[in-house]
């Protein structure tokens, strides 16, 4: 399923959570967010390349998805704690693997909502995001009963809500999500103790209401249509997606005078299929994996080309306005703040900046060494770093 | 763009939209933002500060911002060409604009039941390429007398054909008609 802006809800997605899931099995000792960070970066940063492949039909691979929900991870220390609470002191391998895998379930639906308001501008809960792929979950299992009628007449026949004996012809005119109308869905759900037929209260603000499913349904199918014929988001890789922080600068800066009063603030909307349950737990099934491949990455080396140092230091541009605010921290510090800020792989980075085995940035271990500190130390400067980068971006 | 210029950009668009902000929801309507992107009408003190206290908001403003920064650049109208070297003696097979961006090519007939074809060619790098196969709007091609070579709309290759509508060869007809032509999008 594709949405305006959302990044997480198509089939790539069951590889991201698995390879989210795998690492975080050998990244994870302790409720230190930091700790976990750093390690799960350096375990998806020495991944073989058969996690390149796309994870969905934007562009991004595999990887790059399991290190943007990690950075969002970063960003929502809360949501981190509240993780942790849910802890036993000793969960075993299964129960591990299953909790943050509904942890990372839980987040790809917050960052795809927001994802989806900065992109049409409409309130979206979390929830409304987990209802869209509902319904679309819900399209496909009845073209797929559709496609079989002759073995499943009664159910078909449940959801067309008449006898059938001969090919139906809802079955040759339901070409897409377009086609399916929003009685079929509630039908189907309750000819089988579908999703809109459970105690929970998740999709309370659908049941009985074949017009805000049949609304969801369109859009779906609007920007499928859309987007089927459009290529990868030109915007987020070219310097011309950058060319809104001159308006920002300019509306910031504009004269105040000319502003009419009274301000023009939008309350704080509450979408009506925001609903947080308890239980978030959803779709996943717990695996058993037979080797642990992330425990065995993350026994990697700190070692870095003799030179790196000096060479990382010639590439920097001294009179660049980050490297002047971070002056007096050091290139380690630097570098660090950058993977934070924009990820360990870019390739806006020059190459003297890499670690040549894996083309990312050094992970915070190898920086910590070179900046002769330990990494709580080091995490604390950058950390400072950031705030001092923050106050001067942000007027 | 030098890229530590890039790098700088970036950086600070990460941390003008960087998430974190709890319970962060669009704090401005889009009319208000849009406003003040093509200065009818700036932001208040109170709607800046929500503003960049707000990372989800940012972000929307980004969209908002490229969208209309997309909507300023100029559409395409027209390209126009011109008959070269016609006297090698054999068949004109293609024509292409000044521009580079548009080819018509001509096919013979290929037996005494058909007629001569000609294909009207969109090349894939033209910068509105992507505009013009998404509004598939009527287009023309016209020779230097006026009259019409060829209507129609692209199909999703970039590609119109019809049959060749006069007698004369296209090498011939071209050279009658003041040698040049021109590809225009119709109004409407």
């Amino acid at each position: 399923m594709r949405l305006p802006g959302t990044r997480y809800q198509e089939h790539g997605w069951e590889q991201v959570r698995k390879l989210l899931g795998q690492c975080s099995l050998g990244a994870f000792a302790g409720p230190g967010l930091d700790d976990y960070i750093d390690a799960m970066s350096a375990a998806l940063s020495r991944l073989g390349s058969r996690f390149d492949g796309p994870g969905n039909s934007y562009g991004d691979t595999v990887r790059d998805l399991a290190f943007t929900l990690l950075y969002e991870l970063q960003a929502r220390s809360g949501d981190w704690a509240a993780f942790c609470t849910t802890l036993p002191s000793h969960p075993g391998e299964a129960l591990l693997r299953k909790k943050f895998n509904d942890m990372y379930a839980t987040l790809r639906d917050k960052v795809d909502s927001d994802n989806y308001q900065a992109a049409c501008g409409r309130v979206c809960s979390p929830n409304r995001i987990y209802a869209y792929r509902m319904l679309d979950t819900a399209y496909h299992e009845i073209a797929r009963l559709f496609a079989d009628w002759r073995s499943h007449a009664a159910q078909v026949g449940a959801i067309l809500g008449r006898d059938i004996d001969a090919a139906p012809i809802e079955v040759r005119q339901m070409q897409s999500i377009a086609g399916c109308r929003p009685e079929w869905i509630l039908r189907w759900s309750a000819s089988c103790d579908g999703p809109l037929h459970t105690r929970s209260k998740r999709f309370d603000a659908l049941k009985d209401n074949p017009a805000k499913i049949g609304a969801m349904l369109a859009e779906i199918a609007e920007y499928e249509a859309l987007s089927a014929n459009r290529d990868a988001d030109w915007r987020v890789d070219s310097g011309a997606a950058l060319d809104w922080l001159d308006d920002y600068q300019r509306v910031m800066a504009a004269p105040e005078e000319a502003a009419p009063g009274p301000d023009r603030i939008l309350e704080a909307q509450q979408d009506e299929l925001d609903v947080v349950e308890a239980e978030m737990e959803i779709e996943i099934e717990i695996e058993i994996v037979e080797a642990d491949p992330a425990s065995m990455l993350l026994a990697a080396s700190v070692s870095l080309p003799p030179g790196f140092m000096q060479m990382a230091r010639l590439a920097e541009d001294p009179a660049s306005w980050a490297a002047r605010v971070m002056q007096e921290d050091g290139l380690p510090v630097r570098l660090a703040v950058y993977a934070k800020l924009t990820g360990p792989v870019d390739d806006v980075y020059p190459d003297a900046w890499c670690d040549p085995a894996t083309g990312a940035l050094p992970t915070m271990q190898q920086l910590a060494v070179l900046a002769g500190v330990s990494l709580p130390t080091l995490r604390k400067r950058r950390d400072a770093a950031v705030a001092r980068l923050m106050n001067a971006a942000r007027p | 763009m030098k890229p530590e210029d890039l790098l700088e950009r970036r950086l600070r668009a990460a941390m003008l939209t960087a998430s974190g902000v709890d319970h962060d929801c669009l704090v401005l309507a889009d009319a208000v933002m849009l406003a003040a992107i093509d200065g009818s009408c700036p932001l208040t003190r109170g709607e800046r500060a929500a503003l960049a206290a707000s990372p989800l908001t940012i972000r929307r403003f980004r969209t908002l911002s490229l969208d209309y920064a997309a909507s300023l650049k100029p559409a395409w109208r027209e390209s126009s060409g011109m008959l070269r070297a016609a006297d090698s003696g054999a068949a004109l097979t293609e024509l292409v604009t000044d521009d580079g961006y548009w080819t018509l090519h001509f096919l013979a007939a290929r037996d005494a039941a058909t007629a001569p074809r000609v294909i009207l060619q969109l090349h894939a790098q033209a910068p509105f390429a992507r505009q013009l196969l998404a509004d598939q709007p009527l287009l023309r091609v016209i020779d230097g007398a006026g009259a019409v070579v060829l209507q129609g709309r692209l199909d999703p290759d970039g590609e119109c054909e019809s049959a060749w509508p006069f007698d004369a060869p296209p090498a011939q007809h071209f050279q009658r008609s003041g040698a040049v032509f021109a590809v225009e999008a119709l109004p409407g």
